[in-house]
């Protein structure tokens, strides 16, 4: 059997020192398996993104472990922690954090930069990318002439252009409007389920529960527990 | 990614052209002035480095420089032939005067008068004629210069008449005579045809110059020269370094080092604290890059190109500005000795180079060092 793609075990993070010290994540033991949307809820500042940044390799946990596909990150030399992101890692953020001097394309193309591609490679396989989202005829145009839908879905390809192992988003629909959000919803789905491939979102949006195959609720830096909810509309 | 660094850098157009204009401006007003402050160096030793073949020069003490040189009394040039350690000596005659050009041009003029036995002193080459054809009395040269303030705008030919005092001289041909401190015509003669517009009566060499014997101690060799006439002796270049240290006391060379500071100081500031603006408002794009697995080293890259494709363009910018300015004063015969030496430009350049690209390494540092995960965050 595959090792999960995230499992997080006793991961406690403060912040500050002294009277300002605060304890944001108290202890998080949580698990995200591959071929499933794991959604990460809870109410704004329990610490659902500090704990996936802590998962993204970002933040280092004060204590505990987490490892990636059966790797454990705090072993881990610097460098290839830098390499796993680039290479098995695909970000949503709820601001989009497109590059405004960029191409919708080049945009996309970003992660495949990064990890030294040609440059003319890159852009095709992003086109490519972007066709199949639906952009293929903005690939030349700046991301500030798209409107938000347009933008996070632009944002999606770059995620997963690389076709990482992992795909993390961070409130990606928080921004949008109802219908907007749930087409990037349905896109995400569609693309990035795959049996090796585990897709796990921060939201704490309930109208767009429904694409999870579990939920981990957090709340006040510790999960309080787990739902399966296509599991309960089955059973 | 560098060209993503790029990309980013041009887009946002104001801070990268306020960027480009302040090196273009720094390294325009630096070189203009170290240009100035270059040529004036240059040109107040131009006429004792003209004279290639005679190493050693004696004159008054009084004399400080090539322009202010009081004439030595007669008698002189024997002593000094007579020393032990100095091959040969001849006179040199230099006479600050008026000419008047045949359509009436009244214009100060330096005459140099040669020794017409060996003709030492004249400038090594001749753009037109020879040295030759002003041997005869009543003949000299012109420095190109010169002849362009003498006959304004008129075409070059030869001979043409000057007047000087009531002589009449005929001009037979041309030196490549350096351009001198004073901006005036430099007229190459004998020294025959120099003594005629001599009003000094027993004071008729200014210089006397000649060659040390091989193998002599040149400083020894000059303190006899010393002790022997009572007048001062030096090689060509200590004569060169007491013009610059006179020329340094007269302050003029502080005022263009003032000047070049502030291009230095207001080019590095405005350009670095635009670039610091620059970055901090590109951080979280960089962030973003960090957080999609660009190592640090290439953020500090793309950063540190960001930073030399403005110093390049700028840089540029503000040569080609110099260079154009400096051409246009030197074509002035006036200023003809202004121009801009390759390594005052190449040195300019890399001074502001220098002090930018450090500041741009600890700004790239320091967003290299960020903590990615801003990006969640903003
Ligand atoms: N770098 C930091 N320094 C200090 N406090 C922080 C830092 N990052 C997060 N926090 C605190 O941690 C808490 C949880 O933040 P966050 O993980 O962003 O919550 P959520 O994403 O669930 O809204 C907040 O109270 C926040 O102020
Ligand atoms: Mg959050």
């Amino acid at each position: 059997m595959n090792p999960p793609a995230v499992h997080c075990h006793q991961i406690h993070r403060h912040f500050g020192n002294g009277d300002t010290r605060v304890h944001v994540l108290r202890g998080i033991d949580f698990t995200a398996a591959s071929g499933q949307i794991t959604f990460l809820a809870g109410p704004s500042g329990c610490g659902k993104t500090t704990l996936i940044s802590v998962i993204a390799g970002l933040l280092q946990p004060s204590s505990g472990s987490v490892s990636l596909f059966g790797r454990d990150l705090a072993s881990m030399p610097p460098d290839d922690a830098v390499r796993l992101r680039r290479k098995d890692i695909g970000f949503v953020f709820q601001q989009y954090h497109l590059i405004p001097a960029l191409s919708v394309a080049e945009n996309v193309a970003v992660p495949l930069l990064a990890a030294s591609m040609k440059r003319r490679d890159a852009l095709e396989q992003a086109s490519a990318i972007l066709d199949k989202l639906g952009l293929g005829d903005r690939l030349h145009q700046p991301p500030a002439r798209l409107s938000g839908g347009q933008q996070q879905r632009v944002a999606l390809a770059r995620a997963l252009v690389h076709q990482p192992r992992l795909v993390i988003c961070d409130e990606p629909t928080a921004a949008l409007d109802h219908e907007t959000g749930h087409r990037v919803m349905e896109l995400l789905a569609a693309s990035a389920v795959h049996p090796d491939r585990a897709v796990l979102v921060v939201s704490h949006d309930n109208r767009i529960f429904h694409f999870a195959d579990a939920i981990a609720h957090m709340d006040d830096g510790i999960i309080t527990h787990i739902d399966h909810p296509n599991a309960t509309t089955t059973a | 990614m560098i060209r993503i660094a790029l990309t980013m850098l041009r887009t946002d157009r104001a801070k990268c052209t306020a960027m480009i204009l302040a090196v273009t401006f720094s390294v325009f007003l630096m070189q203009n002035q170290c240009a100035i402050l270059a040529s004036l160096y240059r040109m107040m030793t131009a006429q004792i480095d003209d004279v290639t073949d005679a190493p050693l020069w004696v004159m008054e003490p009084d004399t400080r420089c090539f322009e202010q040189a009081k004439p030595v009394k007669d008698g002189t040039l024997e002593r000094v032939r007579s020393r032990s350690g100095v091959a040969w000596a001849v006179p040199l005659l230099k006479i600050d005067t008026m000419a008047r050009s045949d359509s009436g041009l009244l214009c100060t003029v330096t005459v140099m008068g040669v020794d017409e036995a060996s003709m030492v002193g004249l400038p090594s080459r001749f753009r037109i004629g020879q040295p030759e054809a002003i041997r005869p009395a009543g003949t000299c040269a012109v420095d190109p210069g010169g002849y362009a303030q003498l006959f304004p705008g008129e075409p070059v030919h030869f001979p043409r008449r000057i007047r000087i005092l009531d002589e009449s001289l005929v001009l037979t041909g041309m030196t490549e005579a350096s351009a001198p401190f004073t901006g005036f015509p430099i007229l190459h003669c004998s020294r025959v045809t120099a003594l005629r517009l001599n009003k000094a009566e027993n004071r008729t060499a200014t210089f006397i110059i000649g060659d040390f014997t091989p193998g002599a101690n040149r400083a020894a060799v000059c303190e006899s020269i010393t002790a022997a006439t009572g007048l001062s002796a030096m090689d060509r270049a200590g004569f060169g370094e007491m013009a610059r240290r006179f020329y340094n006391s007269q302050g003029v060379p502080r005022l263009f080092w003032i000047t070049i500071a502030i291009g230095l100081l207001t080019g590095t500031a405005i350009t670095a604290q635009t670039f610091s603006m620059f970055v901090r408002e590109h951080t979280t794009q960089l962030a973003v890059c960090r957080v999609m697995g660009v190592t640090r080293a290439r953020i500090i890259a793309m950063v540190l190109c960001q930073g030399l494709f403005v110093l390049s363009i700028g840089c540029a910018f503000g040569t080609g500005l110099t260079a154009i300015t400096t051409h246009a004063a030197a074509s002035e015969p006036f200023l003809r000795g202004i121009v801009l030496p390759p390594q005052v430009a190449a040195g300019t350049c890399a001074a502001l180079a220098a002090i930018t690209i450090a500041a741009v390494t600890i700004m790239a540092r320091r967003v290299a060092l960020m903590d990615p995960a801003i990006v969640f965050r903003s």
